[in-house]
């Protein structure tokens, strides 16, 4: 394996039946990492963003339960509204969680696709992140 | 958001620094066409499953056999578990210690020939207070636990790179649950 940058057509990305051999695969190949770039970013900024829906959407209901618990009993009292919301809650952070491991996932996609050390791909994956950063990120003020 | 900064660096460290042994530049080094084409495939260059003589990380660490990856799979799976913990760790542990706020108050002249005090507030950590060192110390150890999840990933094992995923997924349920609440609660005014 080459250990330094080369221009070239030819490279084998990832899995076993994704070899590239001519320039038009090259290019689609480049195409297909810029938008996986630019959903990396997209999905750091939706995360961050669904982290901040869930914050003030639901706490009153789950801050009152928890400061009702630790003042001594009262679990008792409305507990049924406050059980649902505590379950839609889990689901909430449980989605979010997989969100997290395509995010991992992804990242590593990227950083084995940039290990190729082609630079048609390098190329690709900087300007999708560039890409991606531009489009993404002004949406993360706007809460 | 003071935690966009992990979710960009930590997973993408893209200097790997293979062991020259590996790679000994006997076939085509220096040849222009494309990679991955020497003679010998040491080193995977796609996914594979499979648990005969898999290296991992270190030179005495190989598995064979279909326990030993089982044992690998659980270890590897913790690991990307803990390194959520330490992410989530250090940022409570930071927004804790910049709680500490300094008021630095001086007077000052006024306009009018009177004295007025003006006060000056400082949010965050001094170089060499303790909270400072440790949070250094714990940035060393979640550098370096990145960067053995990478080369982890890099050996290109499908059991290996499940339990990454797999680890850090869990990880992030159970340790960014309990910042979820925690922030919940301290920061009441959204």
């Amino acid at each position: 394996m080459a250990m330094h940058f080369i221009f070239s057509d030819t490279v084998v990305l990832l899995f076993d039946f994704w070899s590239v051999h001519s320039p038009a695969g090259m290019a689609l190949s480049v195409l297909v990492l810029l938008l996986l770039a630019v959903l990396y970013e997209g999905i750091k900024v939706g995360k961050a963003k669904l982290l901040h829906q869930v914050l003030v959407n639901l706490p009153t209901s789950i801050s009152q339960q928890t400061i009702a618990e630790t003042d001594g009993d009262s679990a008792g009292s409305d507990s049924s509204p406050v059980g649902r919301t505590h379950h839609r809650w889990y689901l909430c952070h449980f989605g979010q969680s997989l969100i997290h491991v395509i995010q991992v996932v992804i990242g590593y996609f990227i950083m084995l696709a940039v290990m190729s050390y082609n630079t048609w791909i390098f190329l690709g994956v900087v300007l999708g992140s560039a890409v991606g950063y531009y489009l993404a990120y002004p949406l993360l003020s706007t809460a | 958001m003071d935690h966009s900064h992990h979710m960009g660096m930590s997973y993408m460290d893209s200097n790997s620094t293979m062991q020259p042994s590996h790679h000994h530049p006997a076939t085509s080094a220096s040849h222009p066409h494309g990679g991955g084409d020497s003679h010998m495939m040491m080193m995977p260059m796609t996914f594979y499953f499979g648990f005969k003589n898999v290296e991992l990380l270190f030179s005495g660490l190989v598995i064979n056999t279909a326990g030993e990856m089982a044992g690998a799979f659980v270890a590897v799976f913790l690991l990307a578990m803990f390194y959520e913990g330490l992410k989530i760790a250090r940022e409570s542990l930071l927004r804790k210690s910049q709680v500490s706020i300094r008021y630095n108050s001086m007077p000052v002249p006024g306009p009018n020939g009177t004295i007025l005090m003006e006060t000056h507030k400082t949010v965050g950590q001094q170089m060499l207070s303790f909270p400072h060192l440790l949070q250094t110390v714990l940035h060393i150890i979640q550098v370096v636990i990145s960067y053995f999840l990478m080369l982890i990933f890099m050996t290109y094992n499908g059991y290996l790179c499940i339990a990454v995923a797999a680890g850090a997924g869990t990880g992030y349920f159970l340790f960014s649950w309990k910042k979820a609440v925690v922030v919940d609660i301290t920061e009441h005014c959204h």
